[in-house]
């Protein structure tokens, strides 16, 4: 990878590797603080970071003000009203 | 004039008389004559465009694909039988060249099969790759959209049910069907794909906007 290098005992493909469950607050304390570690070290980790957490809030903003097509609803609150018993 | 009459001046595949058949203008066409080969794609342009573009899920494959297709019935013009029309012919090539399109991309995503591979193409070590940029993505919504549109069904899938509903690892998990190690996994390279995908939509965005 370009740029690999090994800080806080972690190579940046570790780091990678974790980014996700970092962002997910899904790792062990001890391991997150070597991630840490290694980000306030390493700028090519530190730069993707940023990037790969502003990339998931963006998908997360974007999409989930996709479900309100308004067509999409009112053709099926249109179909609900007919429905009879 | 009867309606009787009126079938009377169409030939066998339905066409009026003045317009020539697509055997006619394959003919000319492998004669050379572009002006018959002209009306001839035009004829049949839309339906190889539409049927590449749901059979390859891209618009950039379904252009290449319309493009191929005519390449290939301007060569093949003098051997094609077309008594019943061209279209299923032009089909059949676009079906194929659909196919090889898919299966680019297939080999593209086993080439990227590791971890650091698919962090380089999403933009690991690209210092122009910012989050100012994804932020200006989000205001325009585009490129983000498009983006997912390009990845594997259960990629967009678990994107879908992790990021937009908002399940946790375990009940991701347990939908699936897969196990919570898989799940994490899974998740995170469709992550690290679709943000891939949305720098190669911002790259090209900023070259056309030179």
């Amino acid at each position: 990878m370009r740029g690999e290098r090994e800080v806080a005992g972690l190579r940046c493909g570790q780091v990678l590797e974790q980014l996700s469950e970092y962002l997910e607050g899904e790792l062990a304390p001890e391991v997150r603080g070597r991630i840490e570690a290694h980000v306030r070290a390493c700028d090519h980790c530190a730069r993707f970071g940023g990037v790969f957490s502003a990339a998931v809030g963006a998908l997360r903003v974007v999409l989930r003000g996709s479900g309100e097509q308004a067509d999409a609803h009112a053709r099926l609150d249109d179909l609900l009203g007919r429905l009879e018993r | 004039m009867s309606a009787e009459g009126a079938r009377a001046e169409l030939r066998s595949d339905g066409l009026p008389a003045v317009t020539p058949s697509d055997a006619q203008l394959l003919e000319r066409t492998a004669r050379g004559d572009k002006s018959a080969f002209g009306e001839f794609v035009e004829r049949h342009r839309g339906a190889v465009f539409r049927f590449a573009r749901w059979c390859t899920a891209d618009a950039a494959d379904a252009e290449d694909v319309l493009q191929q297709t005519f390449v290939s019935a301007w060569r093949a013009a003098g051997d094609v039988r077309a008594e019943h029309g061209a279209r299923p012919w032009l089909l059949s090539i676009a079906r194929r060249a659909a196919a090889k399109a898919r299966q680019r991309h297939d080999e593209r995503r086993s080439r990227e099969s590791s971890i650091e591979e698919l962090g380089e193409a999403a933009g690991f070590g690209d210092e122009r790759f910012t989050p100012e940029r994804i932020a200006q993505a989000t205001e325009q919504r585009t490129c983000i959209e498009a983006a997912l549109t390009r990845l594997a069904a259960d990629e967009r899938e678990i994107l879908v049910l992790r990021d937009v509903e908002g399940l946790d690892g375990a009940a991701t998990a347990e939908l699936l069907g897969i196990s919570l190690a898989a799940q994490k996994s899974r998740l995170h390279r469709a992550r690290l794909r679709w943000a891939a995908e949305l720098r190669t939509c911002l790259d090209q965005e900023a070259q056309h906007a030179r």
